[in-house]
């Protein structure tokens, strides 16, 4: 007959199925996982530019352990930007259904926390994706307002760090690298040598972000952490210092390229790539596959960056533990969800410690898995995964997102005078005060509701 | 009104089965008729298809106007209303609600504050300052593009070697995505990019394009290099539209080119330059893309254009509310204008001179 073959594939194919089922069965009652077989769980995760290809691998790795341990299927949808990320929160919010689970930047947690549209973990729920132990400590940093209410749950950390040209170092007779920002601007002088193109740092003035987390930095490690209950303290002298030095780079100091008020990271990357700069700035592990292919190949090593303010001898408060702002990705379960367990079983499958070392193999992405984290021997990922461990949250506050938004204002709105040369103080002093009242009346909007 | 007299003198003269053309003509100012259904549906007119005021009472129908298949405007009255009118119900609806990230999620129960989004809108946020730029800047660089497209136009009126060279190649801007053209002319922009150096070496040091007082006039350059050959699209289907016989008479009469093109030709491209003036001038308003590229968020504040602002508001801060209230402002600053144009320029005019449709 005709048929035959393919009817015996079918019926082999359907035993085969049965089998797997029945595996599923077993694990699922001895591992505590749920049965999900048939259900299909919804998952929205960002889309990962610089590896497109592994990241599809890596959805169809998952799901098919997912399916061995629950049964059930995994649907992955991607966003391409924070914007396309947000309309679908705020559409799934609005409606009350659309994804299971989300992947969301830390800064922007407690804007989705504000929300109240997704679960905060009772001890229950931290038992069912393998305990709150399991996570690197400082990367709860910014999962909830305090320890007994958290909606974020770690999933990988991408700490700020500074690379630094090792050859130009050890030319100039550096040492080792700054461990303070006056010892920093001191260095970039002397790598400083404007005649040949070299330059100590390189960062992007025109950045949408870097320019907040420069000034977040210095004024945490000054001990003011800007947000103190529901006041603002932008208009605070550690701030304006803050905002000083980090201008006096290109305008007092000179070591910055001057062309870099127009740059964004990715040009102050290329510069150093290009072995022009001492040190780039505010970057993080997802440089390395860039750098890896440059002319600086080899010669470059990462640092923590400097964890005592502008003018002061030791760090303030929080300072030391300072060195990078919590970043990194987080996991959101929607509170319409109807299947939370199973949602739960894939963040446990996700965060534990082999999925995670694989995930950092593929994507370069540091683990949250505390476990994983101390796993890690790479030497070039040591000192990075060391800011991991030094990183501090900022203020957890559905204002932050204006926030910072003032905060890069005053960059953008200083850089003519950049141009010129020299930020007026007074000018300066007026930035400051427009973010501040700005920032307090969306501080004193969240304290409301 | 020019147009209008023209056809009151032209009706006048004219013969009594004519005449009934040109009522015919005049009626679908009305609103009803297909081609009118635009207008038809802002006015409300649209689902219940009748022709709201007559324009003068007791005038007897005639035959055109009866038995007109207006039924036939259902869909498209159904789907204005689902995708025009509702969202803008609920979009007003919104302007009156403390909506926020706090509230979004039962946004339907949110504080209900009435007027305190505008009067926030108007009194202290830059909203006006943007309104200002918007049409400013929409203004200057749909001025300039008009007569750029004329010109492009005119001069590839007449067929020559490689023609259809030089018009594809015009067309480039058009066809490039907003995106892409932000982002290129954002690279050559940069401090001691292309721009300056090349600006440098006939000694002009040109300060800051991306940042600063100047950023207005990158905007607006940018936007004519963009926006131009779209003039010049309409403007040439208007000159195609010019019949030979209007070419042969001119040049009969002993008309010289520019004579020609001034009173000759120039009339034709009245309708559609009208329309691509206007077009433009919206397309301008409503630019998101092109200012978002070239200059990121936050904006310069010269640069800060309502399409920027509202961004801001609704997805950095999370006002929606407020966003809303500021949309719905910058839509009647913007409606009052255009109203007053659309009613002098009578797009809908089957009888405005050389308007051929």
């Amino acid at each position: 007959m005709r048929f035959a073959p393919s009817a015996k594939f079918a019926a082999v194919a359907v035993a085969a199925g049965l089998a797997l089922t029945a595996c599923a069965g077993g694990s699922g009652s001895s591992g505590g996982s749920p049965d999900g077989a048939g259900k299909k769980l919804s998952v929205l995760t960002g889309v990962n530019n610089h590896y497109p290809e592994e990241q599809k691998e890596w959805f169809k790795d998952i799901a098919a352990k997912f399916k061995a341990q629950t049964g059930a299927d995994i649907e992955f949808e991607t966003f391409a930007s924070a914007n396309d990320e947000l309309t679908r929160i705020q559409t799934s919010v609005v409606s009350g259904q659309g994804p299971d689970v989300y992947s969301l930047g830390t800064t922007f947690t407690p804007t989705a926390y504000a929300t109240k549209a997704f679960v905060t973990l009772s001890d229950e729920d931290w038992k069912k994706v393998g305990g709150k132990e399991r996570f690197n400590p400082a990367a709860l940093g910014i999962s909830g307002p305090d320890s007994e209410h958290m909606a974020g749950i770690p999933f990988v950390s991408r700490p700020f760090v500074m690379a630094y040209n090792k050859d130009l170092l050890a030319a100039a007779g550096i040492q080792k690298p700054a461990t303070t920002w006056d010892e920093l601007a001191v260095q970039a002088r002397k790598l400083t040598n404007a005649s040949k193109g070299t330059y100590g740092l390189a960062t992007g003035y025109k950045d949408n972000y870097d320019p907040w987390k420069f000034i977040w930095a210095m004024s945490v490690q000054a001990g003011n952490p800007l947000v103190d209950g529901d006041k603002l303290k932008m208009d605070d002298p550690a701030v304006k210092k803050a905002y000083e030095t980090y201008f006096g780079w290109l305008t007092k100091d000179k070591v910055v390229d001057p062309a870099a008020i127009g740059w964004s990271n990715s040009n102050a990357v290329a510069a150093f790539a290009s072995g022009k700069a001492g040190y780039l700035m505010m970057t993080t592990s997802s440089s390395v596959p860039t750098l890896e292919k440059s002319a600086v190949a080899g010669k470059y090593a990462y640092a923590t960056m400097p964890t005592v303010a502008p003018g002061e001898s030791a760090s303030k408060g929080d300072g030391a533990k300072a060195a990078s702002i919590l970043s990194g990705d987080n996991l959101v379960v929607a509170d319409y969800s109807q299947q939370k367990d199973l949602a739960f079983a894939y963040v446990k499958l996700i965060t534990s410690k082999d999925e995670q070392l694989n995930y950092q193999k593929i994507f370069g992405e540091l683990p949250a898995n505390a476990e994983a984290l101390a796993a890690l021997t790479n030497p070039v990922l040591q000192p990075i995964a060391e800011a991991a461990g030094k990183s501090k949250a900022t203020p957890f506050t559905g204002a932050w997102g204006d926030i910072q938004l003032g905060l890069v204002n005053v960059t953008v709105q200083s850089i003519p005078d950049l141009a010129k040369g020299s930020v007026d103080g007074a000018a300066l002093d007026s930035r400051l005060k427009e973010a501040q009242s700005k920032g307090q009346a969306s501080l004193d909007r969240a304290s409301k509701s | 009104m020019s147009t209008d007299s023209f056809r009151d003198t032209r009706a006048a003269t004219i013969p009594a089965p004519d005449r009934q053309l040109t009522r015919s003509g005049s009626a679908a100012d009305d609103g009803g008729v297909p081609a009118n259904a635009g207008t038809a549906a802002a006015r409300g007119a649209a689902p219940s298809g009748k022709p709201s005021k007559p324009r003068k009472s007791g005038r007897r129908r005639n035959i055109s106007e009866r038995n007109r298949p207006l039924w036939m405007l259902i869909p498209g009255g159904m789907l204005m209303l689902v995708i025009i009118v509702v969202p803008l119900v609920l979009g007003t609806y919104m302007s009156a609600l403390n909506l926020d990230q706090y509230t979004l999620r039962k946004w339907i129960s949110a504080p209900f504050i009435g007027v305190e989004n505008f009067v926030e809108a108007l009194t202290s946020s830059p909203l006006l300052h943007s309104v200002w730029l918007s049409v400013s800047y929409s203004l200057i660089a749909t001025v300039v593009t008009v007569p750029l497209g004329i010109a492009a136009a005119v001069a590839t009126q007449n067929p020559f070697k490689g023609r259809a060279l030089v018009r594809s190649v015009f067309l480039i801007p058009y066809v490039l995505p907003s995106f892409v053209v932000a982002t290129i002319w954002r690279t050559m922009f940069q401090p001691d990019g292309v721009v300056d150096s090349a600006l440098g070496t006939v000694g002009i040091d040109s300060g800051l394009w991306l940042n600063g007082p100047q950023t207005y006039w990158t905007l607006i350059l940018v936007q004519i290099w963009a926006s131009w050959p779209f003039i010049y699209l309409l403007a040439l289907s208007g000159l195609q539209s010019v019949d030979h016989e209007v070419h042969e008479a001119s040049a009969l009469d002993g008309a010289l080119w520019w004579n020609k093109l001034r009173y000759v030709i120039f009339p034709y491209l009245k309708g559609p330059l009208s329309l691509a003036f206007l077009i433009g001038m919206l397309h301008h308003i409503n630019n998101f893309t092109l200012p978002f590229v070239l200059f990121g968020v936050p904006a310069p504040a010269d640069v800060e254009v309502l399409p920027i602002l509202t961004y801001v508001t609704s997805f950095q801060s999370f006002r929606f509310g407020l966003s809303a209230a500021m949309a719905f402002v910058s839509l009647v600053l913007i409606a009052i204008p255009l109203f007053i144009y659309l009613r002098a320029v009578r797009l809908d005019d089957a009888e405005t001179p050389g308007g051929k449709k």
